[in-house]
C-alpha cells in the first residue's frame, strides 16, 4: 500500500471523521505550543493587567467554592470578589482563575503565573483552527478546511491577541463555535444539538459582549434557510423558529447568568449597568491615516483599509477567489431558479438546504459591518475588534486555494501521475503559506506594530500613518536595555503600561527587579514614552522634564521606533 | 489530501460525516473540469499561477522590508554630512516624521535641538537641511527652492533655500533666559485692577501622563492664584510640538508678562495655541492675548478652540530701531482647561 493510498484511507473522500479530528486537534496543540513557547518574549498589555488583577480575585472565590461551597453562595463572599472588573463577563477571568489556582499555585505546571493566567486564552484560541478545519473540510474540503485554518493561524494580529489572558482571541472562537454548532444543529436536527447550540451561545455571551450581534447572523440565515418551507408552515398558522435559535434564545442567557457570580444579585440592575457600559463605552484614541480619532463619528474605511493592511495579502487572495466563486455558484443558482419559473423544463437546480455559503457570508460579515454601517463604533481596539470574522473570512480563503489547486491540477499534462499532483498541490499550499508564516514569526512582539508587506511591512504603516501600538505592552522590550544601562534601584516612568502589568513584569523578572515605577517622567530617572500619535503630549513632555529631546535609547522593529527612552543626565 | 467538494447528489442531510453540499450550478456541457486542458486557453490555464506568484512577492518583499532599515554606520555618516552641511542659523529636519525619535537618538540633540524641532514656523530660517528616507519630504519646503542634493547611503540630504527668509531681531523666548522679564497677576480679566509680581522659582519640572497636559518647566513664574508662566513644549492641535511660554490664564484674572528691554523691527510675529486635548474637544473659553508697548496697543487676537497654532503678525514699524518695554496680557472669560501659550519675535 502505497503512502497515497494510506492517506485516501486515513481520510475517505467525502467522510469527516475521527482522522480530521486529529489533524484539527493537532493544529490545535501545535498553535498552543507555539504560543507558550513565544509568551515569554511578550510584555503585558494594560488590559492583561486588570484581567491579573480580578482573576486573582475571583480565584480567592473559587478556593473559598472548593472549601466552603455554601458560603461562597452568599452575597457578602459574591460581591467585594466579583465587582472586580465587572464590566466584562466572567467566563474567561475565571478560566484564567482556575488555571492559576491549579497549574501555578498547586502543581506549577508553569513557572510564571503569567502563562497560567494566559494559558486558557491560548487553548480557546487555538480551538479556533480546529473549528475552522472541520468547518472548512465539511463545507469544501479537506485542502480548504487546512489552508483555512493555518492561514488564521499565520495572521500576525491574531497570533499577537491569541497570546494574551484578554477576550479578544477567545471571542473570535465562540462566535466561531456558535456558528458551528448551529451549522451542525441545522444539519443533523435533533434536541441535542439545538442544546448544544444554546449552550455554545451562553458561553460565547459569557465570553464577550461581541456576542450581541451573533442574531444578526442568525435570524436572517434562519430566515432565508428555510423560506420554503417556511412559507408552507406560516399558512398553516404555524410560527417556524428553529429549535438551535430557540435554544441559543432561552438556554444562552440561563447559561450567561449562570455563570456571572455578579449577575446572582441585582440582576437587573447590574445587567443594565453592564449593557449601559458597553453601549456608551467611553472613545479612546487612535491614529487612522495620520489622524487621531477620538470621538464618532469613525471613519468607515477603518475596518476595510486595516483589513488589506494587516492580513497577509495571499490570504486576501485566496479569500477574494473562494468568496468570488462561491458568489458565483450562488448568482447561477439564483439565475436557473428564474429561469426555471418560465421554462418548467429547465432541469431543478440542487440547493444547499443548510445555505452554508450565506452562513459563513454573514458570519463574516456581522462584525465588520459594525464598523462599515455604523459610525458611533469606537475603533480604538484596532483589529482586534472584528477578528470574529477572521476564521469566516480563512475559511473562504481554504475554498479559494482548493479552487485554485483544481485549477492547477487541470493545467498539468495528464501524463504526470498522482504522486507529482499531490506534491504539486503541497508546493501551492507552501506558495500560499509560506509568507505569512515568515510575516507571523518576525511580528512578534510586535504583532500590533506588523503591516503586511504589501502595504510596506512595519515602515509602511508608519509611513501610512497607522497605529503602531496600543495598551504599553512593548516595555518588555525595553528590558535588555534598561537592565544593561540603569543604576541600581533607578526610577522608570512606565507610561501607557498598567501597574499590574508592571507589577507581574517585576515579578516574573522580565524586567530587572530593582527598577521602581513611578507616574511622572518628572520624578523619573528613566522615561518611556510608547509611541502612539495621542502620545506625543508625554513625549514633549519628557523634553522638559529631562531637559533634552534626544533619547537615551529607542527601541525599533525594522527600524520604526517602536519605545523612546530619556535619560537623566548628570548635572 | 486532494478531495473536492462533493457533488450534491453525494449528500444525505442525515449523516454526521459528510460535507455539506457546496451548489454546484455549472451547466454540464460548459464546465471547465470536463474540457480537455488543451482546449482552454492558455492564459486561464495558468491563471492559477497569479496565487504562487503573490506569496512569493509578499515573501520576497517582506525579506526585503525586513533588512532595509539604515544600519548604525549609516547614521553615523548622515550625522558626519550633516554636521558638515548645517550652519547653526539652519533649520535640520528629517523626513518621514515617524523617524523623528530614532534620528533625534542617533543624530543627537545638538542638531535636532528643541529649538528646531519645536519651531514656532519655518520662516526665520534661511535654509532647511532635510535628510529623508523612503523617498518621503515635509511638504513644509515644498515651496523652497532645491539648493543641493546628496545621497548618503540609504538617506538623501536635501538643502532647501527659504525663498523669504524673515531675520529675526529679537525672540521673546529668549528673554527668559537673560531674565529680562517680569510677570504680573492682574485682579481683573480686562488688564485692570491690583496686580502682584509672581515670583520666579527654579523648582523641579511637574510632568504625568497622557492628560496631564503640558509639562511645567523647572524654571516659571509662579503666581499667587497658582498661575505660571514659563517655557514648555505643547502639542498645537496637530500633534505637533512647540516651544512657547506656557501662560494659562486664570479665568477671573490677567496674566501679565512684561519684557524690559525688545529691540524692536517692523513686525511683531508670532503665534498661540492650547495644547490638544485641552482644544481639540472645542469646548473651552476664547482666550485673549494683548500686546502693548506704553500706552501702544500693537495688536489683539484670539485664539479660539479649533484654530490650532494661530499666527499673527502687528505692524511695529513706528517703533523699528527702538528699544522698549512689550507687555503681554493673557486672559479668558473662563479658565478652566486653557493650557494656552504664545511666542512671539520681532522682525
Amino acid at each position: 500500500m502505497s503512502i497515497i493510498d494510506r492517506i485516501d484511507a486515513w481520510f475517505p473522500k467525502g467522510k469527516i471523521g475521527k482522522n480530521d479530528q486529529l489533524v484539527g486537534a493537532g493544529l490545535m496543540i501545535g498553535y498552543v505550543i507555539w504560543l507558550l513557547a513565544t509568551a515569554r518574549e511578550l510584555g503585558f498589555p494594560r488590559d492583561e493587567g486588570f484581567y491579573f488583577r480580578a482573576a486573582g480575585d475571583y480565584s480567592r472565590w473559587f478556593d473559598l467554592l472548593f472549601r466552603e461551597p455554601k458560603q461562597a453562595m452568599l452575597q457578602s463572599q459574591i460581591d467585594p470578589i466579583w465587582q472586580e472588573n465587572h464590566e466584562h463577563p466572567s467566563l474567561m477571568k475565571g478560566l484564567f482563575a482556575l488555571s492559576w489556582l491549579k497549574l501555578y499555585s498547586q502543581h506549577k505546571i508553569f513557572a510564571d503565573q503569567s502563562t497560567a493566567f494566559r494559558f486558557p486564552a491560548m487553548v480557546l484560541s487555538s480551538v479556533s483552527l480546529w473549528i475552522t478545519y472541520l468547518f472548512g473540510a465539511r463545507a469544501y474540503s479537506r485542502r480548504a478546511g487546512l489552508v483555512g485554518a493555518m492561514s488564521l493561524a499565520l495572521m500576525p494580529h491574531v497570533f499577537f491577541h491569541s497570546h494574551l489572558a484578554c477576550f479578544d482571541a477567545p471571542i473570535m472562537t465562540m462566535w466561531l463555535a456558535s456558528i458551528y454548532v448551529y451549522w451542525r444543529a441545522r444539519q443533523e436536527g435533533g434536541l441535542g444539538w439545538a442544546l448544544l447550540a444554546g449552550v455554545v451561545y451562553g458561553l460565547t455571551l459569557e465570553t464577550k459582549h461581541n456576542a450581541w450581534i451573533l442574531p444578526a447572523v442568525f435570524i436572517p440565515h434562519a430566515i432565508i434557510a428555510g423560506w420554503g418551507g417556511t412559507g408552507r408552515l406560516l399558512k398553516r398558522g404555524v410560527f417556524p423558529i428553529p429549535a438551535s435559535i430557540l435554544s441559543m434564545a432561552i438556554v444562552g442567557p440561563l447559561v450567561f447568568y449562570w455563570l456571572w457570580p455578579w449577575l446572582w444579585n441585582d440582576t437587573f440592575a447590574r445587567l443594565q449597568e453592564y449593557v449601559n457600559f458597553h453601549v456608551n463605552h467611553v472613545y479612546y484614541n487612535i491614529e487612522y491615516l495620520h489622524k487621531n480619532y477620538f470621538s464618532a463619528p469613525s471613519p468607515r474605511s477603518y475596518a476595510p483599509v486595516m483589513i488589506l493592511a494587516t492580513v497577509p495579502t495571499i490570504t486576501l487572495v485566496l479569500f477574494v477567489m473562494g468568496f468570488g466563486e462561491r458568489i458565483k455558484a450562488n448568482a447561477l443558482l439564483i439565475w436557473n431558479f428564474a429561469r426555471r419559473i418560465k421554462d418548467k423544463s429547465l432541469p431543478k437546480s440542487k440547493r444547499d438546504p443548510h445555505e452554508t455559503d450565506l452562513l459563513l457570508a454573514l458570519g463574516l460579515a456581522a462584525p465588520i459591518a459594525v464598523f462599515v454601517l455604523l459610525t458611533k463604533t469606537p475603533i480604538f481596539g484596532g483589529t482586534k475588534h472584528w477578528m470574529t470574522a477572521y476564521p469566516l473570512l480563512a475559511i473562504f480563503a481554504g475554498r479559494g486555494f482548493e479552487v485554485v489547486s483544481d485549477a492547477m491540477l487541470r493545467a498539468l499534462p495528464k501524463a504526470v501521475d498522482e504522486v507529482r499532483r499531490r506534491g504539486a498541490v503541497l508546493a501551492l499550499a507552501a506558495s500560499a503559506l509560506i509568507a505569512p508564516l515568515a510575516v507571523t514569526i518576525h511580528s512578534h512582539p510586535f504583532g500590533l506594530s506588523a503591516y503586511v508587506p504589501f502595504a510596506g511591512g512595519t515602515a509602511g504603516g508608519a509611513d501610512l500613518g497607522l497605529n503602531r501600538q496600543f495598551w504599553g505592552f512593548t516595555t518588555e522590550s525595553v528590558g535588555p536595555w534598561l537592565a544593561a544601562n540603569a543604576p541600581p534601584n533607578a526610577r522608570v516612568f512606565i507610561h501607557d503600561t498598567a501597574w499590574d502589568s508592571w507589577a507581574r513584569m517585576i515579578d516574573e523578572h522580565r524586567m530587572r527587579a530593582d527598577l521602581r515605577g513611578t507616574g511622572s517622567p518628572s520624578d523619573a530617572d528613566f522615561g518611556l514614552v510608547h509611541i502612539e500619535l495621542h502620545m506625543n503630549e508625554v513625549d514633549y513632555q519628557s523634553w522638559v522634564a529631562f531637559e533634552t529631546d534626544e533619547p537615551a535609547y529607542v527601541l525599533t522593529h525594522d527600524g520604526v521606533p517602536i519605545v523612546t527612552v530619556y535619560g537623566r543626565r548628570p548635572r | 489530501m486532494t478531495d473536492s467538494a462533493p457533488a450534491p447528489e453525494e449528500s444525505t442531510p442525515d449523516s454526521d460525516s459528510k460535507p455539506a453540499a457546496a451548489p454546484v450550478v455549472v451547466p454540464e456541457e460548459k464546465s471547465p473540469e470536463k474540457q480537455p486542458s488543451s482546449a482552454i486557453a492558455p492564459w486561464k490555464r495558468w491563471a492559477f499561477a497569479i496565487v504562487p506568484a503573490v506569496g512569493v512577492i509578499e515573501l520576497v518583499l517582506h525579506v526585503a522590508q525586513t533588512h532595509g532599515a539604515p544600519s548604525d554606520a549609516d547614521w553615523e555618516r548622515a550625522k558626519l554630512e550633516i554636521s558638515l552641511t548645517a550652519k547653526p542659523e539652519d533649520l535640520v529636519v528629517v523626513a518621514p516624521d515617524w523617524v523623528d525619535p530614532l534620528a533625534r537618538e542617533k543624530l543627537g540633540g545638538d542638531i535636532l535641538t528643541i529649538e528646531r524641532e519645536a519651531r514656532p514656523d519655518a520662516t526665520r530660517f534661511p535654509r532647511a537641511i532635510e535628510l529623508s528616507m523612503r523617498g518621503k519630504h515635509l511638504v513644509e519646503f515644498a515651496q523652497w527652492k532645491v539648493a543641493q542634493t546628496k545621497d548618503v547611503g540609504p538617506f538623501v540630504l536635501t538643502t532647501f533655500e527659504n525663498p523669504a527668509p524673515m531675520k529675526v531681531i529679537d525672540d521673546l523666548l529668549s528673554h527668559m533666559a537673560s531674565r529680562k522679564m517680569k510677570v504680573f497677576r492682574l485682579d481683573r480679566p480686562d488688564g485692570y485692577g491690583w496686580g502682584s509680581e509672581c515670583q520666579r522659582q527654579l523648582l523641579g519640572s511637574e510632568s504625568g501622563n497622557i492628560g496631564f497636559g503640558p509639562a511645567i518647566p523647572a524654571d516659571r513664574f509662579t503666581c499667587k492664584g497658582g498661575e505660571i508662566v514659563g517655557i514648555s513644549v505643547v502639542p498645537d492641535l496637530d500633534y505637533v510640538p512647540r516651544r512657547c511660554f506656557l501662560a494659562p490664564p486664570p479665568g477671573n484674572a490677567t496674566v501679565r508678562v512684561e519684557f524690559s528691554e525688545v529691540h524692536f523691527g517692523k513686525a511683531l510675529h508670532g503665534h498661540h495655541g492650547i495644547s490638544v486635548h485641552a482644544e481639540r474637544d472645542l469646548t473651552g473659553a476664547p482666550v485673549n492675548i494683548l500686546f502693548r508697548s506704553g500706552p501702544i496697543v500693537l495688536g489683539k487676537y484670539v485664539h479660539r478652540d479649533g484654530d490650532g497654532w494661530k499666527g499673527f503678525e502687528a505692524d511695529t514699524s513706528d517703533l523699528a530701531g527702538t528699544v522698549g518695554e512689550l507687555a503681554v496680557e493673557i486672559s479668558a472669560t473662563n479658565g478652566a482647561n486653557r493650557q494656552y501659550c504664545f511666542e512671539a519675535d520681532t522682525r
